[in-house]
């Protein structure tokens, strides 16, 4: 029976990677496929982040979109945001729906009816999806490499449920099942997943990358990379969720760089070729946990001791990618030095001395 | 390679699995999605080994979960690929999720289900629950009571759910072991007489990026009940079809069922028993034996349970004087406290003006073969409910009375 080979894209990766650049960078594709007219919030993190990850694919492309924030305030029947074929599936099927895509392209245009290059087909999956109900399902289409790239939408919780929490919650974090009271304090108790780690120490044939709405040309670049490898790819982004998070609208992106610049995101690739983590990215800065928390209302019940308990955890992960602590985050991480007001706003000078 | 596009007809011995598995080379399929669960295991096995022979072009997928298998069966038809996928028992129901979706979204995903009772706990044998928890969810069903059947109830299958008139899901079913695991002469086509069958899949509006749609976008709810009622014309449009291509298969491979109903020895009958399945094999042979000895009974066998023939049903069942419907699926506290075939039958002879009594058997359940004696006691059952003119006790748990 005679195959036909299948072509795959490939696509440029973009240079001038000023992270704080935003001002009109000339190699942006122009195609659109996530336009204007759907109903998401005011600063919805996760929408930003569909734009440009759907901009760096472009139109040969095809999106799945399981049950999320980015399903039910996309799409409203009779109106799509979506200018290349997009489809629903259910909340636990993120990994096999698209595997099933995926399956279909390669037998389509190796049995020759289906002309033309591998599309690109990427699932955007919600935090929800990926770290709890469809763990196991992009588990699976992960290990068996289909050629896809799926995308968890990080909103750190269930938004469009109305607010509640999942495994990739902060510490901390209120949700209205994580709800702070007088026998529980900070709210929510446990530390989120490593969804990402756990997915490149699980299917190390893959690119695994983490990404931040903050920094717009690495994310699109990361999606490009995953799209380009000849396999499964996985990438964790974090998209703020106003509704949830309780901010200033404006400050989405803003939020999007202070979570890595306090180390609550730690940025990294994992390549699949070398079977090592790439912590070559730098931000600008580095700060205490604090500023980030001190912007959202989720955060507005931590005691002190809650706030150096994540200072703690921020540390451990500045740690892992082989970071030098400066002394004042070391001395953050103690809830005596936070109650002592001059230790905090010493802290606070970090950002400054870095 | 050697493929299913030269293959010349020949008989073979096979079992209700592999029957499956050929019809899905046959039909050239383009995905399968396969996890083990017996006793329909026996199938993916086969298609497994046609992919690495080289006999079949078709990604062979080993998913996660049956609720993987059904969601990549979801987006492989969407995409435009013909696909195939199966399980038997809590397998079927672990993917109950996708159901709806799939018919809803109108894929003709084809599933073959080999039946398996349901847990509690663990027991492998065939009760027809499994598949028939999921009757209303807008799939196609229905019972071969062999394997020479089931090869031609799958083919056919995908001809009817393709067809764009109707556009939907079907479940290819067939009692485990009874079917799956006991070989039968089967009839394996010519592939020219496939082609002219079965013309290939095409999806009026699949995932293609040249012509970009969106598939189940979130609606209001006023939005909801037309695409449901779209739903439900399908599955009435899809009767004429159903019709046609029976007629289509006879014409082009010489064997011809009727659609809907198997009527055995009903000529003069007064009491029939009315079923689906492997176990009409076996009644057969039973009221062949019981006709021996004068009694006159037969039997009716359901043939396609969605769409459900209410007419037929009707037609074929008020000429007798006794129904004595054998059930092999569980229907707790239901009409009859036993099955769930009995409230369809009922409901079928409501409108008519001559009912015949209807009684319901608890019989071959948890894959037990129903013996000879079986088929006497029920019949007796049937003779004394008609001398009595009415049914003293409508649901018998067949084995734990006298």
């Amino acid at each position: 029976m005679p195959t036909i080979e299948v072509q795959r894209q490939l696509l440029p990766i973009l240079g001038s990677p000023n992270q704080g650049a935003r001002f009109f960078n000339p190699e942006l594709p122009s195609s659109e496929p996530f336009v204007p007219g759907h109903r998401t919030c005011a600063g919805c993190g996760p929408s930003i982040q569909y734009r440009m990850t759907s901009k760096a694919a472009g139109d040969n492309t095809i999106l799945v979109g399981p049950t999320g924030c980015m399903y039910v305030a996309n799409s409203s029947y009779l109106c799509t945001p979506y200018n290349v074929p997009w489809a629903h599936t259910q909340i636990g099927s993120a990994g096999s729906f698209t595997a099933g895509v995926a399956a279909a392209y390669e037998a389509m245009i190796r049995k020759g009816k289906w002309q033309g290059k591998f599309p690109n087909i990427i699932c955007e999956a919600g935090d929800g999806s990926a770290s709890d109900i469809g763990l196991a399902s992009i588990s699976g289409a992960l290990y068996r490499n289909h050629d896809c790239l799926i995308i968890c939408y990080d909103n750190e919780q269930y938004a469009n449920t109305g607010i509640q929490a999942s495994s990739r919650t902060p510490y901390g974090g209120m949700t209205t099942f994580s709800p702070p009271g007088p026998e529980v304090p900070e709210g929510k108790t446990l530390f989120p997943k490593d969804l990402a780690r756990m997915m490149a120490a699980g299917h190390p044939h893959c690119y695994v990358a983490t990404a931040s709405v903050g920094y717009p040309i690495d994310l699109m670049n990361k999606v490009r990379k995953g799209l380009n490898n000849k396999g499964a790819s996985y990438l964790m982004v974090y998209t703020p969720c106003q509704k949830g998070f309780v901010y200033e609208t404006p400050r989405s992106i803003d939020l999007g760089r202070l979570v890595v610049e306090c180390g609550l995101y730690p940025m990294w690739e994992w390549n699949p070729e070398k079977r090592a983590y790439d912590y070559s990215f730098r931000p600008q800065t580095m700060r205490p946990v604090s500023e980030y928390l001190k912007l959202q209302g989720r955060f507005g019940h931590l005691h002190a001791e809650h706030i150096a308990k994540l200072q703690k955890f921020a540390n451990e992960q500045w740690r892992m990618m082989g970071v030098e602590l400066p002394e004042a985050l070391i001395q953050a991480a103690d809830a005596k030095n936070l109650v002592n007001m001059s230790a905090a706003a010493e802290a606070e000078t970090v950002a400054q001395t870095i | 390679m050697a493929t299913a596009t030269d293959a010349k007809k020949r008989m073979v011995r096979i079992n209700g699995c592999v029957a499956s598995a050929q019809a899905a080379k046959y039909a050239d399929v383009d995905v399968i999605a396969a996890y083990p669960i017996r006793p329909y295991t026996a199938t993916m096995m086969a298609l497994a080994q046609m992919v690495a022979n080289g006999e079949l072009d078709a990604e062979y997928i080993v998913a996660d979960s049956e609720h993987s298998q059904l969601s990549i069966s979801h987006g492989a038809s969407s995409s435009g690929a013909r696909v195939f996928t199966g399980s038997s028992g809590v397998g079927v129901q672990f993917a109950y999720e996708l159901y709806s979706p799939i018919s809803g979204s109108r894929m003709p995903v084809q599933m073959m289900i080999a039946d398996r009772t349901l847990d509690p706990p663990g027991d492998f044998g065939s009760e027809h629950t499994d598949a028939l928890s999921t009757r209303d969810m807008g799939w196609l069903m229905g019972w071969s009571c062999d394997a020479q059947e089931a090869f031609d109830n799958h083919l056919m299958a995908y001809r009817i759910g393709e067809d764009p008139r109707v556009l939907l899901p079907q479940m290819v079913c067939q009692d485990g072991f009874f079917v799956s695991h006991i070989t039968g002469d089967v009839e394996l086509p010519d592939t020219g007489q496939v082609k002219e069958f079965l013309p290939p899949y095409k999806h009026p509006y699949p995932l293609d990026p040249r012509h970009p749609v969106s598939h189940g976008p979130q609606i209001m709810p006023e939005q909801g009940p037309p695409l449901q009622l779209e739903r439900a014309r399908a599955m009435e449009a899809s009767m004429p079809v159903i019709e046609e291509v029976h007629q289509e298969f006879a014409r082009i491979f010489g064997r011809k069922y009727d659609p809907w109903l198997e009527e055995f020895k009903t000529d003069d009958a007064e009491a029939v028993f009315f079923l689906q399945g492997a176990h009409a094999v076996t009644a057969r042979f039973a009221i062949k034996h019981m006709r021996d000895r004068g009694m006159k009974v037969g039997m009716v066998r359901l043939r396609t349970i969605r769409p459900y023939p209410t007419e037929r049903v009707r037609e074929a069942l008020s000429k007798f004087k006794v129904v004595g419907v054998i059930e092999t699926n569980m229907g707790l506290g239901s009409v009859s406290s036993g099955g769930v075939l009995y409230g369809e039958v009922c409901a079928a002879l409501y409108e008519s003006e001559k009912k015949p009594l209807v009684v319901s058997f608890m019989a071959g359940m948890g894959g037990e073969a129903i013996v000879l004696k079986e088929f006497y006691w029920m019949t007796e059952k049937m003779l004394e409910a008609q001398k009595k003119g009415k049914i003293e006790k409508r649901t018998h748990w067949v084995g734990f009375e006298h």
